[in-house]
């Protein structure tokens, strides 16, 4: 639907076609570049709410993760690579295993899958910010502050060593004196926090903020993914938070009995609370992985996707079954039958949408001319891995294998092949498909196949063997293990694996560093690709659009139009933004966005004073509680700042200019 | 490049909106979704626990007090009242209705959060001594949390007023806060009859 032809504010008709010239052009652009960048320096850094700065620190900041977590692994595998190992002894180890799980989940994928959508969201639906710039600023940095208190406690010794579920009553204050789990719970609720600032973000962004014209039937798969996991995140986050912070953290602080069975509290209340966000997490890593595969094999392929309206539905379907699945991480506590039968059933059933999703995929490629490019191999790569992930995870589901399979290394098999295929390999694609975009070069397509090889057969390598491994009955999160087991070949084949997949990583580092500074020049739309985003230059400016984007069809850029449709009146001396009315996109207000701001950054530290000292003393909650009040003033005074004349539009329907 | 076509003229548009053509409102809608979800699943880990015992509550613990909760809730529903009058003289973008209406409302809501004091220690139990305790506490004081958030907001609002420090988008933003009021309200309504009356009829 396109917005019909309105007249301008004083009354007089829209001209047909504007041409500008090119200085009229520039001069626009310094204008709203003016209006619109962060400011230089260090302040400016701290101060920054442009979308793309934090969208693009938030994804290093992720990527950096990665590297951690994956370090960890090299680790675990060199200690594991032969029997009687004493490379790491079971504390380290213990602890190892616990931050590599912490990281690679809280601080590694859901990050960086949310990251990715706070830099592409409004990109491609034609907005030149996010609705709460300030809000996400909050939520990088309380992030930020998560990943420093966990490392800093591992390399205080202090680092969590009770899983990354953290099991009760192992977790709890008998079992687990110190601090270690402690830290545990805190980074767990910096992480959720940050997730839910990013999911109320996208929400709004997408419901209010798309270009004219874009109606829900002509959002981008990549932004319904994001809007599917955006209501996930809302449902699926508060349970941990509860679980970590006003259960685990209560408990262990000021003897509360939620898991204390002595008093009438339950071990499996945990557990429940865990998976009822564990199993969702699950999708919330993968449903955008999956978002960023279609438009790579949209623009591989020549073609639109086939079944848009199929792959939508699946979206919804899985998050829906998503908070349906939990209890089959329980499978070996006692729950009732009945139950049991149920969970099965919802696990086997959530098959059938991806199912749907990879269909829709190689219908598009059989339809289309597919070109096998670098983001297009990874896509193939995830299809081959993830289909292995996802059969190992159908007979998981079954009761009776689960129990023989339950906390072996069949089960840390199953999860990296689904994780690793399903989340890993569509983001590489998407690095090499988006890179250009972030950061105005294209990634070296050789190096990149290299890094595709060496990343497919290390990761076949290190966990193949584990499902043997597990059904031959070697134990998840063992730090050895004796020689006559005859475990000890396969572990070494594993580990030669992990080397494998270490050297892919290090091969995309260089071409990510390589290419970043001396890569071929991009230019807007180097794949010829269809989305908004590829309207603007690379890197887009800190506006984005030059003029709002008006959408007639699913491919924007894949019109044949002679004109180029656009909204015109928005301010060029100040930030404003162009909200549109949630269902059809019609353009309904213009708001102002605020400028940049400190206050993020000061109450996020706050938000550490509070939840970092809750481990110590209940003093310094309150200290925390007290200098947040000073920001949250901050905040509002400059929310508070005089606009000039404004035009309002009152609940009855009129419209008035009050100054 | 090719030439614009211009399809509609962003300077005719509203710069302040209220309700659902907000973003603000949104952002607030999303918020009460997290907190509210947030509660039922405290009030479902409330009532999982309770399977766990003959008596509820435990023995030996007496029933909650009724008296302080009951005044409080009487006084939550009337507050009701003058945020609601704000709510609409926002609308109306009648700067001295709002003021009155916001001094009201930060005069009733201050004796609420004043009464939530003692309606922690109406629970009759502390949260260390059983699970029960410990369920009962957490509920109250998250519902806390969220009711000091509003405080603080309505009387940050009326000082910006005061200060003159109010563009016209505040009157959005005065309406939100009501909005957000009623959410805290509304919610506390089943928890006043799971937490406060439950026991006395289970």
């Amino acid at each position: 639907m396109t917005p019909d032809r309105a007249d301008r504010a004083d009354g007089a008709p829209l001209p047909a076609v504007l041409t500008l010239s090119e200085s009229e052009l520039a001069g626009d652009a310094a204008a709203l570049d003016a209006a619109w960048r962060d400011r230089p320096g260090l302040w400016g850094w701290l101060t920054a709410v442009d979308h793309k700065s934090i969208g693009r620190r938030y994804i290093i900041t992720a990527f950096l993760m990665f590297l951690a977590g994956g370090i960890e692994a090299a680790l675990m595998r060199a200690q594991l690579a032969r029997p009687e190992n004493t490379l790491l002894g079971p504390d380290r180890y213990n602890q190892i295993f616990t931050t590599h799980g912490t990281t690679m989940m809280f601080l590694f994928a859901v990050p960086m899958m949310t990251a990715m959508g706070l830099y592409f969201v409004p990109l491609m639906v034609g907005a030149r910010t996010v609705a709460f710039p300030r809000l996400n600023a909050f939520g990088y940095w309380t992030y930020v502050v998560g990943v420093v208190f966990l490392y800093v406690s591992l390399f205080a010794n202090t680092g969590p060593d009770a899983g990354w579920f953290a099991y009760v009553p192992l977790s709890g204050p008998q079992y687990s004196p110190g601090h270690r789990v402690d830290v545990w719970a805190q980074v767990v609720t910096f992480t959720e926090i940050a997730a839910l600032c990013a999911a109320v973000n996208v929400i709004v962004t997408v419901f209010k903020m798309r270009a004219p014209g874009m109606s829900l039937n002509r959002i981008p798969l990549f932004v319904w993914a994001q809007l599917v996991v955006a209501f996930m995140i809302v449902f699926a986050m508060p349970a941990v938070a509860t679980g970590s912070t006003l259960m685990l953290a209560t408990d262990r602080a000021v003897n509360m009995h939620w898991f204390n069975p002595a008093e009438g509290g339950d071990a499996l209340l945990w557990q429940h609370m865990f998976w009822f966000f564990g199993h969702p997490e699950v999708y919330i890593i993968f449903l955008p992985a999956l978002g960023m595969i279609t438009p790579i094999v949209e623009t591989f392929c020549r073609r639109p996707v086939f079944g848009y309206t199929a792959i939508v539905m699946a979206n919804i379907t899985t998050a829906f079954f998503a908070f349906g699945l939990w209890v089959h991480h329980m499978f070996a506590t006692p729950i009732p039958e009945l139950g049991e039968s149920l969970f099965t059933a919802a696990s086997m059933v959530i098959a059938i949408p991806t199912g749907v999703q990879i269909f829709c995929w190689i219908a598009t490629m059989w339809l289309g001319r597919a070109r096998l490019t670098v983001p297009m191999l990874f896509v193939l790569g995830f299809i081959f891995t993830f289909v292995n992930g996802g059969i190992t995870g159908v007979m998981l589901a079954s009761v009776a294998f689960d129990k023989q399979a339950h906390d072996t290394f069949f089960v840390v098999a199953h999860l990296h092949y689904v994780l690793l295929g399903g989340g890993v390999m569509p983001l590489f694609g998407a690095f090499y498909f988006w890179f250009p975009k972030v950061t105005g070069r294209i990634l070296n397509a050789t190096l990149g196949k290299v890094h595709f090889w060496l990343f497919l057969i290390g990761v076949n390598v290190t966990f193949f063997p584990m499902h043997i491994l597990g059904l031959e009955g070697m134990p998840r999160r063992v730090y050895t293990y004796l020689a006559p087991t005859g475990w000890g070949p396969l572990n070494l084949v594993a580990s030669i694996g992990a080397v494998t997949i270490a050297l892919s990583v290090l091969v995309f580092l260089i071409n990510a560093i390589r290419s970043w500074t001396r890569g071929e020049p991009a230019g807007e739309n180097p794949w010829d690709s269809s989305g908004l985003e590829w309207a603007v230059p690379s890197p887009p400016p800190s506006y984005n659009f030059l003029h709002s984007p008006v959408v007639r069809s699913r491919h924007p850029l894949w019109d044949t139009d002679v004109e180029l449709p656009v909204v015109t009146g928005l301010r060029t001396d100040r930030k404003e933004v162009l909200i549109t009315s949630t269902f059809d996109a019609m353009p309904d207000s213009r708001h102002s966005s605020p400028e940049p701001s400190i206050w993020p950054a000061y109450l996020a530290l706050c938000m550490g004073v509070v939840f970092i000292g809750s481990i110590f003393s209940p003093y310094y909650v309150l200290g925390g509680l007290g200098l947040s009040m000073i920001g949250l003033f901050g905040w509002g005074w400059q929310s508070s700042k005089g606009i000039e004349s404004e035009l309002v539009a009152v609940p009855n329907g009129a419209m008035v200019e009050r100054a | 490049m090719k030439p614009l076509r211009p399809t509609a003229d962003a300077a005719a548009l509203p710069s302040v909106t209220f309700g659902q053509r907000s973003m603000m409102w949104w952002g607030t809608l999303g918020f009460m979704t997290i907190e509210g979800w947030t509660i039922a699943l405290l009030v479902a880990a409330y009532l999982y626990l309770r399977q766990n015992y003959v008596a509820w509550p435990p023995l030996r613990t007496p029933n909650p007090s009724l008296l302080i909760p009951t005044i409080n809730l009487a006084l939550m529903l009337v507050s009701i009242v003058p945020a609601w009058i704000t709510a609409r003289a926002a609308a109306r973008l009648d700067t001295a209705a709002v003021k009155r209406w916001l001094v009201l409302t930060c005069i009733i809501e201050l004796p609420i959060l004043v009464l939530r004091w003692w309606e922690l220690w109406a629970l009759n139990t502390r949260w260390d001594t059983t699970a029960y305790g410990s369920a009962a506490w957490t509920i109250v004081g998250f519902h806390t949390s969220l009711l000091l958030l509003d405080v603080l907001d309505t009387y940050g609002l009326t000082l910006f007023y005061f200060l003159r420090r109010q563009p016209v988008k505040t009157f959005s933003d005065t309406a939100d806060n009501s909005f957000y009021w009623y959410f805290t309200i509304g919610i506390w309504i089943p928890i006043y009859l799971i937490v406060y009356v439950g026991p006395r009829i289970a």
